[in-house]
């Protein structure tokens, strides 16, 4: 959009740009939700707050029919604003992703905010206008569209993440995020200026036509670094991991879901239209950085988690491990198995997000008893609330890749497209991945151990209460976890004939 | 593989001249000024009175609040006087955007209102 | 298509999962309730399996896939839902139905602690969904999954309800498995790309397995070994296995030993052999090599042990040892015998550590030197031991023997072909020394049969079993566990079943010999070591057609 503000000529007659409403629907949508429930929260009466979550989680799926409308209407790809904003089959695939994510996200709240006793409008103006955020980044192919829906998205989390403002934690949580945050806003802005100004545009596609591998600028190859290490900072990626564990532990613990799966998603969500659409020619540049990212990412992650000892902890370290295998097919990118990394991503995100949210579901019911976030507090669950037990299983199972459940349909694809690219590379990604896969499940299968082996740590076993919002995000997670493990097809049918 | 080295070099370089620039700039500095302390200037500055109290006294909320709603209808007016000058080219098109826009901060206002920020006492 | 009866499979797989979400729905509180759907389950599963039998076509058919289905799965990554059986699966596929259903009868009066016979059965149910699953899987990432299936539940069951040292057992047998089958998954992709990426069907990789290059190909069955060979287990990757077994319930053990060893075995004769021939022969003398090391290590492990359950821990190392001789060979004969010996191995020594659990439940000890005297207290059972010790040791005319003495014989003379040949001497070199394991294994079996049946009967640890041989400790720890009082009632519910079992004229008379549910547990796998022992011409007729089709891209290497 800039480039052609530039562009044009000031006197020439002005005609309104053509507008897609059809295309733009579930944005509008969910702007204007948005709005009522800033509106509503103004005029509510204290006891009637709970209805601004019912609006919110409405919103979210009143946002999603227009998502099933344009994916049956059949067009291929509705480009606007000069191709800065693309609305295709991958871009509706991770839209649908981050409003039932966000939807989640809002069935977990319910009860925690309204016991808890925090502000309950701001929450979710601030949490939809988030989910908006990344609903935006899906369709962004432009480097400012791009940087305004990271921070639409990212400036929402900075304020969620301290939302518990009389914990010290919830404060130290809000501030790192929010300082390290904006660092790497600056770092990235600094490369797309790189590129814009090596480019002379700031539309993905044009500066992908532009940069062709080996007579790359050096100004274009530094472009290239700072903007990836800035969407590096956002998905965690070691050795820009740091603020994430204690950001995941300070949250409010439904944030935290949303940070480790919608918010990291986005992140990839922007990587993948960056490296697909304006570097598919840098390989030589973004492979090997990428690659010994996701090798670090995913061992230091999962070497750290086998240490903690509380869960939230323990899942940011698991959530970055899972990171550096979501990064592992964007490695190859760019090579021969570009369509197999593209479908491995998105199916990974996908499956990641019904499993880890659905694990923060079951955190969420358990410490409504214990109040705690100790590891040790999950001894014996299984014994005094068994299809906790059980679903708690599935997740960590699923996280570690174990049939039939999601995860190994995720893990599998990341395998498949790194050995794919047929490169020494690609099969050395591999046997890493491997290990940590094993790795991965010394800190999975010491929760189990506490689910089903341990003593309950205070003898109480009364059943838990879970609230109906809370079964229904457990239900829907669960049957998401299991039914993409079973039946992949699923997922896999939309994420195999998405192309960028 | 020279190429993917050659690539990393130039970020590497990079970097090198970035602390390099940074160190000679500070070196320089150091070299040329002149070096007279006096307990004045070690003292923390505060619009040149003397401090009084410490570094973490609390100040009125409220100043703060207002700054904000004063940042947001100013760069509100920024946005607004480049449209006024084109009015006529953008028409109903522009129009309409500018309602939307408008409306957008006004349920800043609203908000600010029912929140109570607005009075003063 | 009806008339192939191919549903059948499928309807044989996935039966006991049925019974998993009937039981889902009942409370675990109604004990009786939950294992007599659970043995239904398994009965009727059974029940199916032998009607599948009864469809197979014998003959000169048995090599050939039947009951085949094939329909799309997840068309995205080109795997398909394909299974079948043939003759090399029939056996096992049977056996593991079998298994689980004598085990879940055991279980009637033998929930170990801390009870909770409901998620107890459960887990079995989907253990047997896994193992069958796996012997019935034609395409390798369905295989993968089923492989990956048993891993859970069997981890609960040895995490949950095994011994002492439960979940250190538990942790160090998933970690093994899981980093097995992470490499045999990686494997399995490489392998996928380099026959074309076209499809994981292993009859359409059987035919292109040509297309890899021998460098290639070494490095792919490198993962493929790894991954089996832990499952095996074989002799460097087995340190998890001791510790499995001593830690595991009855059941646990019994159906780790019978049918979870085999998947790794059958996994080389169904998978890496036929798919990589050309890496196959590479590796044979690695194989032969590690096999015998773990048939003499094993018997010597077994003579260095003091516990019962671990001596039949370190046995299993020794046999599967013979098992892996013989598939090293790559010979018709070898693998012949190889799948005989999977199958008598699960009986064996599942009946093994059917008897131990069964005396640790009446002596609480399973040190051998406490023991003895077994048969003066307890005839019955310490005979069946007795047989059992000799089916093991190979003795002609029980099972055992036609798993052992073929696998041993077949190394005279392994594969050659025109192009091809496997070192001989070094192969008939691997023949003596596993001859003399065979020295061995009658050693040490003979020896701890001396040493807990023989001699005057050894004083029971006093007042720790009651009339039903149950533990009375099980109280002892009640309050601890929620599921306790149940372990309670179960000791009033097993009474009416076992009075009247005992009959022994021994003046110490508190423990019982052989109940109820034992014998019917432990009938029809006597009887199955009998009959496979005195007429092995069974399975073999069944086995060799099979055996022959899958060697044969082996057969078919031109040394290029």
């Amino acid at each position: 959009m800039l480039s052609t503000l530039l562009a044009s000529d000031v006197v020439a007659p002005f005609s309104s740009p053509k507008i897609d409403y059809h295309a733009l629907a579930p944005e509008l949508v969910l702007a204007g939700v948005i709005v009522a429930v800033l509106l509503a929260d103004l005029f509510l009466e204290e006891s009637k707050k709970w209805v601004l979550s019912t609006i919110a989680g409405f919103g979210l799926l009143a946002a999603f029919i227009p998502i099933v409308t344009l994916a049956v209407s059949g067009h291929r790809a509705r480009s606007m604003f000069g191709g800065a904003y693309v609305v295709d089959t991958y871009s509706l695939l991770v839209k649908g992703i981050f409003l039932l994510a966000g939807y989640v996200v809002v069935l977990l709240s319910q009860n925690y905010l309204e016991e808890g006793d925090y502000y309950q409008g701001e929450y979710y103006f601030l949490l939809l206008s988030s989910i908006l955020g990344m609903v935006m980044m899906g369709s962004s192919r432009d480097l400012v569209t791009i940087f305004v829906s990271l921070e639409f998205l990212s400036i929402p989390a900075y304020m969620l993440a301290a939302w518990r403002k009389r914990d010290l934690k919830s404060n130290e949580a809000g501030t790192k995020y929010y300082l390290l945050g904006v660092f790497a806003s600056a770092v990235m802005l600094y490369g797309m200026s790189l590129l814009y100004g090596d480019t002379g545009t700031t539309i993905l596609k044009g500066i992908g036509a532009k940069l062709q591998n080996g007579s790359m600028s050096p100004v274009a190859v530094l472009g290239i670094v700072f903007v990836i290490i800035g969407f590096a900072f956002k998905v965690s990626a070691v050795p820009f991991h740091n603020w994430a564990p204690d950001t995941y532990q300070g949250a409010p613990t439904p944030i935290t879901a949303f940070l480790s799966v919608a918010s990291k998603a986005a992140g990839f969500v922007a990587l993948i239209n960056l490296i697909y659409v304006a570097f598919p020619h840098g390989g030589d540049v973004f492979q090997p950085m990428i690659g010994v990212m996701a090798a670090s990412t995913m061992t230091l992650g999962n070497v750290m988690a086998l240490r903690q000892t509380n869960i939230v902890r323990m899942l940011a370290y698991s959530s970055i491990s899972q990171g550096g295998f979501i990064l592992m097919p964007l490695a190859v990118a760019g090579g021969k198995s570009s369509g197999n990394a593209l479908t491995a991503i998105v199916t990974y995100l996908a499956v990641y997000a019904a499993t880890n949210l659905g694990l923060f579901a079951v955190i969420i019911a358990v410490s409504r008893k214990t109040r705690s976030g100790e590891v040790s507090s999950w001894g014996g669950l299984f014994s005094y609330a068994p299809l906790l037990g059980v679903l708690a299983t599935a997740f960590l199972a699923s996280l570690a890749g174990i049939p039939p459940l999601g995860g190994w349909v995720a893990k599998f694809g990341a395998f498949r497209a790194v050995i794919t690219s047929g490169t020494n590379w690609g099969y050395a990604l591999a046997i890493v991945g491997a290990v940590n896969s094993v790795i991965a499940f010394g800190y999975y299968g010491s929760l189990m151990r506490e689910i089903w082996m341990k003593p309950v740590p205070d003898g109480d076993t009364a059943p838990i209460r879970t609230p109906s919002s809370l079964n229904a995000a457990l239900m829907i997670c669960g049957g998401a976890t299991l039914a993409l493990g079973v039946v992949p097809g699923i997922i896999l049918r939309f994420s195999d004939i998405i192309k960028l | 593989m020279s190429q993917l080295l050659r690539s990393y070099l130039t970020v590497a370089m990079f970097g090198a001249i970035g602390v390099l620039l940074a160190a000679l700039l500070l070196a320089i500095s150091a070299l040329v000024r002149p070096n007279r302390p006096n307990a004045d200037k070690s003292k923390v500055y505060e619009s040149g009175v003397d401090p009084i109290g410490d570094g973490w006294s609390q100040s009125q909320i409220r100043y703060y609040v207002f700054a904000l709603l004063f940042v947001i209808f100013d760069v509100e007016t920024v946005f607004i006087f480049p449209w006024a000058t084109q009015l006529e080219r953008y028409a109903g098109f522009g129009l309409l955007e500018m309602g939307i826009f408008v409306f957008v901060l006004l349920l800043g206002l609203v908000y600010a209102w029912r929140k109570g920020v607005l009075r003063w006492v | 298509m009806l008339t192939d009866h191919n549903w059948i499979l499928t309807v044989g797989v996935f039966l006991p999962l049925a019974g998993v979400l009937i039981m889902l729905f009942i409370p675990k509180e109604e004990e009786s309730l939950n294992k007599a759907i659970a043995i239904i389950t398994a009965a009727v599963t059974l029940a199916v399996g032998i009607a599948t039998m009864a469809w197979f076509k014998y003959g000169s058919d048995s090599s050939k896939l039947q009951f085949h289905v094939d329909v799309a799965w997840i068309p995205a990554i080109k795997s398909r839902y394909i299974i079948g059986l043939d003759g090399v699966s029939m056996p096992l596929y049977i056996l593991s139905m079998v298994i689980t259903l004598l085990v879940m009868i055991y279980s009637w009066d033998h929930i170990p602690e801390p009870g909770n016979a409901k998620a107890f059965m459960i887990l079995m149910l989907i253990l047997q969904t896994g193992m069958a699953g796996t012997f019935v899987a034609q395409d390798l990432i369905l295989f993968f999954v089923f492989f990956e299936v048993v891993l859970l539940p069997m981890y609960f069951m040895i995490g949950v309800w095994g011994g002492e040292q439960r979940q250190y057992a538990s942790l160090k047998f998933f970690l093994y498995t899981m980093f097995g089958s992470a490499l045999m998954l990686v494997a399995f992709l490489a392998l996928f790309f380099q026959t074309g990426a076209q499809s994981f069907s292993l009859e359409y990789l059987y035919a292109h397995s040509s297309m890899i290059s021998t460098n290639v190909a070494v490095w792919i069955f490198a993962g493929m070994f790894v991954g089996f060979a832990v499952k095996v287990p074989m002799f460097p990757f087995h340190t998890w296995l001791p510790d499995a077994h001593t830690q595991a319930p009855t059941q646990g053990s019994v159906i780790l030993a019978a049918i979870l060893l085999k998947l790794g075995t059958y996994g080389f004769i169904r998978i890496a052999i036929p798919t990589l021939p050309q890496a196959a022969v590479k590796w044979a003398p690695v194989i032969g090599v590690l096999a015998v090391i773990g048939i003499i290590y094993g018997a010597l492990g077994c003579l260095a042990q003091t516990d019962m359950k671990r001596l039949i821990a370190f046995s299993s190392v020794a046999h599967m040892g013979f098992v892996m001789l013989g598939i090293s060979t790559l010979t018709q004969f070898g693998i012949n015998a190889a799948v005989y010996g999977m199958v008598a191995h699960g009986l064996i020594t599942g009946m093994l550590f059917f008897l131990a659990g069964s005396i640790k439940n009446r002596y609480h000890t399973l040190e051998i030197a406490k023991m003895g005297g077994i048969l003066k207290r307890i005839p019955r059972l310490g005979w069946i031991l007795g047989m059992c010790a000799m089916a093991s040791l190979g003795l002609p005319g029980l099972a055992g023997f036609w798993g052992e003495f073929p696998a041993i014989l077949s190394a005279y003379s392994p594969f050659h072909n025109d192009y091809v040949h496997l070192s001989q001497p070094l192969f008939r070199t691997l023949m003596v020394i596993a001859a003399i394991g065979t020295v061995l294994a009658a050693g040490y079996l003979l020896w701890m049969f001396q040493r807990v049946a023989f001699g005057e009967a050894s004083p029971l640890i006093a007042g720790d079993v009651d009339a039903d041989g149950n533990d009375l400790h099980a109280g002892a720890h009640a309050g601890d566990h929620a599921g306790d009082h149940l372990v309670g009632e179960r000791g009033h519910g097993a009474v009416p079943f076992s009075v009247g079992a005992a009959g022994n004229a021994d003046p110490h008379a508190e423990v019982h010999d052989v109940g109820i549910f034992e014998w019917i547990a432990w009938t029809p796998l006597l009887i199955g070591i009998v009959v496979l022992g005195a007429y092995p011409d069974l399975m073999f007729k069944v086995l060799n057609g099979s055996v022959t089709k899958l060697l044969a891209p082996v057969q078919a290497l031109t040394g290029k």
